[in-house]
């Protein structure tokens, strides 16, 4: 190849990309880590993080991949999502393909900032692998899961999402039914505590509300939760010792349910029934940090409706 | 160099030496072939499709300028990176281990098995558990760690002087309670840290790059000419304590200097990849075997070592179904052959381990 | 010679009374694994509980439910890992032979790891068989691994042979592991060796194993005096040696496999307490077992007592407790002595 042809290769190159960039709609979001991306098109393939991957895909946005942080099957977020056609670039945190990921060519990836550890989902080696290949952005985890539901909305409509489309429609109002159902629960029941606790066969891990979105949304609802002493280095648990669970008495008892062994390792302690709401049946599932769409929240919501209009209030102190 | 051959015909002595010297440069050649194949292997075959021109129009790149930004980046920024990461590392760790199997006299002494890089696994879990670090932090962290470790073993084991099975013996200790170190830190952590911990605990050559490769490729080129200088005393010390001091070697200065070197090696290496098992253990003795019972073992077990890893590499990446798996869980299951094939030929030759 | 070093320990008319002795400090640990806990409970309470007990009151119920199967796991499996450590010593004549430090634990932990990935077991009670199992098969095969070669299973060899099958075994369980993070999650609060969370269950489980396997061991202190002569010796004396060290590692297995499947990995306890029990005994079988069997439980519930106070409001798990003091011992032990003897 002549230094000629070079040259005019790499001019036409030049030539043909420049106006690609100048005439086609540049897409730009403003994102949870406070900076603004650009991309000089509106993005069509997306790599996602499992938790952004469940906020999206209902909304009529399918990433190219999903990176995980377990296995699929386990991803308590992605249950019940149509994941056909869709890579999985990693089933590990802070583990991905590169290679996989590069295959996709995305043009974007989506995860969620997490302010706290001022990291995007997935921890530092995978933005690390990933951030060469696209843009990394996405919604701030935050005081509400509706509220980042509302931010995957936003991001999902400048991606080209038909916030209006029928299914997507019927969720959101599905939704906002479970919420007043769950108000109205909660306010024909004022004086009901509930407590959200995790269960390991070292200890019980009582949740502080500001620990949890749903928490959160839970208790600006109406809904009492008994805020333990924070009392670890963890910030958000208090541990307490199998042997004074009964240092709190709630009327009703939230267990973290991503996964099933947690709600069979509290059956399988012995003092597990000494916390009064546990001896009368009055569990229910907690779904710990999980929630990222409507459809999801509405079917969850339901249940704890259910579980306090069956509560009985004098059980807990 | 057995006694025998000084009173061997001079011509004879020559042949011998010739023979030998032939076998060594045909062994070192042969490595360095397989690992030159194994590396084109790794280079060419991966999940983003690339054509064999494009990896070789990729690798020129950087001197032809003709460039191709998503191809160059996966062979320049990914794969190459990678195997390099495995050819350095297990130069490193084979190059510690036959050190150490050397100087302890043991073929089952390594710093995986003598606890040094479960002291830089300790070190390296408190520093992503505790300190929330990743990174060069985490390096940092492991490489103190395996020294600090190596010197507490070494100044516990002295006691006029050091033997080598006093200091295998306290190393088996420390590592257990480095162990129980990780044990602990596991229970106390959220279960991310933990993944992340255990993932760095298995060692992997995943998302290694040119620059946390640097700290390891200096190391190897002050302390690979250190270990060759003083390799030359290490083939005094093969023949025993008693042997070495009556040949006028100061035994306790160059032990201690061809551990230090060994140590470091590991020490790096283990801060670049994490703590790949067994290649330090298994580098030597393979070398050793290919090449006879004389000749200086250091570069075959540094070349053994960088092909074991990118090979035990490629089997994880793309041999193992559909999950890719970090590089020590093939190293390891390796180990346990290999260790089993070691036991029985020690049992076959009537020689213990 | 024995393993037990120069010390003759206390003369023989005093070896009764120190054991009596023993045995009521062994008595006092259990009192107080009973009464100190994570929870103040009065001693009314406690006497309550057993005299008079009330389903009702949460205090009874952790008295009965959580302390009392703890300790009686506690002293169950402290007895079999001391025994387990004092016949493995003996019949292999080497002062560091451990059950812990023989692989057992990477062996358990696997098997475990794989009954929660593969068949869905979740409890700790589901985790004794497969313990059991890993535990018995990995011990078999080091001492197999260690004693290829000439001069048999040395000190040295059953030690890198015990730290390289554990490592292999580790790679395994970490490749499992890695993509699964709801076994990780369960495995962690396991492998690190705890008394917390044992229940009856657990302890009507193992112990049937640890009862039949502490019969067997007190059975073995006639031949483990005789393996001490030397074999050739006791082949002499009209031991049958082959016979009599294949009961013995029976017994060693049974111990220590329920051991570790009753509390997960617990290390240094088997190792350490029959140097203890010998500087009292002298190198006579006949009392090493004994002296083994109650002064093990009273450091295992030591530890696990200090573990529940140490770090409040949490615990620290037995099996660090226990690493954290018998590392120091164990290397103690190395430097003390002359490599010879090994």
């Amino acid at each position: 190849m002549s230094l000629k042809t070079l040259a005019a290769t790499a001019f036409a190159t030049l030539l043909l990309s420049v106006p690609g960039a100048a005439f086609a709609e540049a897409w730009t979001y403003a994102d949870g880590s406070g900076t603004t991306v650009t991309v000089n098109h509106v993005p069509t393939r997306i790599i996602a993080s499992q938790d952004a991957a469940a906020g999206l895909i209902p909304l009529g946005i399918r990433p190219v991949g999903i990176y995980a942080d377990s296995a699929i099957a386990d991803a308590k977020a992605l249950e019940g999502l149509d994941l056909t056609g869709i890579e999985i670039i990693g089933e590990a945190w802070g583990e991905v393909s590169i290679e996989k990921a590069a295959a996709l060519k995305p043009d974007l990836i989506v995860g969620e900032w997490w302010p706290l550890d001022n990291t995007w989902s997935g921890g530092a080696d995978v933005v690390n692998a990933l951030k060469p290949l696209a843009p990394i952005t996405g919604p701030k985890q935050g005081a509400s899961i509706v509220t980042l539901i509302e931010d995957y909305e936003k991001l999902a409509a400048s991606l080209g999402a038909d916030l209006a489309a029928p299914e997507v429609a019927a969720d959101k109002a599905a939704f906002e039914t479970a919420r007043d159902k769950f108000k109205a629960a909660v306010a024909t029941k004022p004086d009901l505590s509930a407590l959200a606790v995790w269960a390991g066969t070292d200890a019980l891990y009582v949740a502080a509300t500001e620990g949890s979105s749903e928490l959160m949304d839970f208790a600006s609802w109406g809904l009492k939760l008994i805020d333990p002493v924070i009392a670890d280095d963890r910030g958000y648990w208090e541990t307490l010792s199998w042997e004074n669970i009964d240092k709190y008495q709630p009327d009703l008892i939230l267990v973290d349910n991503r996964s099933k062994i947690t709600m069979e390792t509290a059956k399988a302690q012995a003092t597990w029934t000494t916390l009064r709401a546990a001896a009368a049946g009055q569990v229910t599932d907690w779904p710990a940090f999980w929630l990222r769409n409507y459809a999801a929240y509405a079917t969850e919501l339901d249940k704890l409706s259910a579980a306090i209009a069956a509560a009985d209030v004098s059980i807990g102190d | 160099m057995s006694a025998a051959s000084s009173f061997a015909p001079v011509g004879a002595v020559v042949a011998v030496r010739r023979r030998l010297q032939r076998r060594y440069g045909l062994v070192v050649l042969g490595l360095a072939l397989l690992s030159l194949a194994v590396a084109s292997l790794s280079m060419s075959i991966g999940d983003y499709p690339l054509p064999l021109a494009d990896v070789v129009r990729s690798l020129l790149s950087p001197f032809t300028g003709n460039a191709d930004a998503a191809n160059d980046f996966i062979v320049l920024g990914v794969r190459l990176p990678r195997v390099m990461a495995g050819l350095l590392s297990g130069a490193a760790f084979g190059l510690s281990g036959i050190v150490f199997q050397t100087i302890l006299r043991n073929p089952l002494a390594s710093p995986d098995i003598v606890g040094i890089t479960t002291g830089a696994s300790a070190a390296a879990v408190l520093a992503i558990i505790i300190f929330k670090w990743s990174g060069l932090g985490v390096s940092v962290m492991a490489c103190g760690g395996a020294v600090l470790t190596a010197l507490l073993i070494y100044g516990l084991a002295w006691r006029n002087g050091v033997t080598p099975y006093r200091l295998v013996l306290i190393g088996i200790g420390m590592a257990a309670l480095a162990g129980a170190v990780v044990s602990y830190l596991f229970t106390r952590a959220r279960i991310m840290e933990v993944q992340e911990a255990l993932s760095w605990l298995t060692g992997s050559l995943n998302g290694s790059t040119f620059e946390n490769l640097t700290p390891l490729a200096v190391a190897l080129l002050v302390l690979v000419p250190l270990a060759a200088v003083l390799s030359r005393s290490l083939r005094t010390l093969q023949m025993g304590d008693d042997a070495a001091r009556a040949l006028g070697t100061r035994v306790e200065f160059s032990r201690l200097g061809l551990i230090l070197v060994a140590v470091l090696l590991a020490a790096f290496a283990t801060a670049a990849v994490g703590p790949v098992s067994f290649v330090a253990f298994i580098a030597g003795p393979i070398a050793r075997r290919l090449l006879g019972p004389s000749g200086n073992v250091l570069l075959p077990a540094a070349l053994v070592g960088g092909l074991v890893t990118n090979a035990a590499d490629f089997v994880a990446q793309h041999m193992l179904g559909r999950n890719q798996l970090p590089v020590g869980v093939v190293t390891g299951a390796l180990g346990a052959v290999f260790l089993i094939y070691l036991l029985a030929a020690a049992h076959r030759s009537g020689r213990g381990g | 010679m024995s393993p037990g070093g120069t010390s003759a320990g206390l003369p023989p008319a005093a070896r009764a009374g120190g054991f009596v002795l023993l045995a009521v400090a062994l008595v006092v640990v259990l009192a107080l694994s009973i009464t100190v806990g994570a929870r103040p409970i009065a001693l009314s309470d406690i006497w309550n509980a057993v005299t008079a007990f009330d389903p009702t009151q949460t205090n009874h119920k952790i008295i009965l439910d959580l302390r009392l199967p703890r300790t009686l796991v506690g002293l169950l499996v402290g007895a079999a890992l001391g025994l387990s450590g004092a016949i493995l010593q003996g019949a292999t004549r080497n002062p560091l032979a451990d059950p812990g430090i023989l692989g057992i634990n990477a062996g358990a932990t696997l098997c475990v790891v794989l009954g929660i990935s593969v068949f869905g077991v979740t409890q700790l009670s589901g985790y004794v068989w497969l313990a059991f199992l890993g535990a018995g098969a990995a011990m078999l095969v080091v001492y197999l691994v260690a004693s290829l070669g000439r001069e048999g299973a040395t000190p040295v060899k059953l030690a890198l042979a015990g730290a390289a099958v554990t490592a292999a075994l580790t790679s395994v369980t970490s490749a499992i592991l890695i993509t699964n993070v709801q076994t990780l999650d369960q495995i962690r609060f396991w492998q690190v060796g705890a008394l917390t969370g044992r229940t009856t269950d657990i302890l009507m489980q193992v112990a049937p194993f640890i009862l039949a396997g502490i019969v067997l061991a007190l059975l073995t202190s006639r031949i483990l005096d005789g393996l001490a002569l030397g074999d050739d010796v006791a082949r002499g004396l009209g031991l049958k040696v082959q016979r009599g060290r294949a009961m013995v590692g029976f017994a060693a297995v049974i111990l220590a496999g329920a051991a570790t499947a009753a509390a997960g990995p617990i290390a240094f306890v088997g190792l350490t307490v029959p140097h203890l029990a010998r500087a009292f005994t002298g190198p006579n079988y006949r009392w090493i077992l004994p002296y083994s069997m109650l002064l093990a439980p009273i450091l295992l519930l030591g530890a696990d007592i200090v573990g529940r106070i140490i770090v409040p409001p949490g615990e620290l798990q037995v099996g660090i407790v226990t690493a954290a003091l018998g590392a120091p011992f164990f290397i103690a032990l190395v430097r003390r002595r002359k490599l010879a003897e090994l």
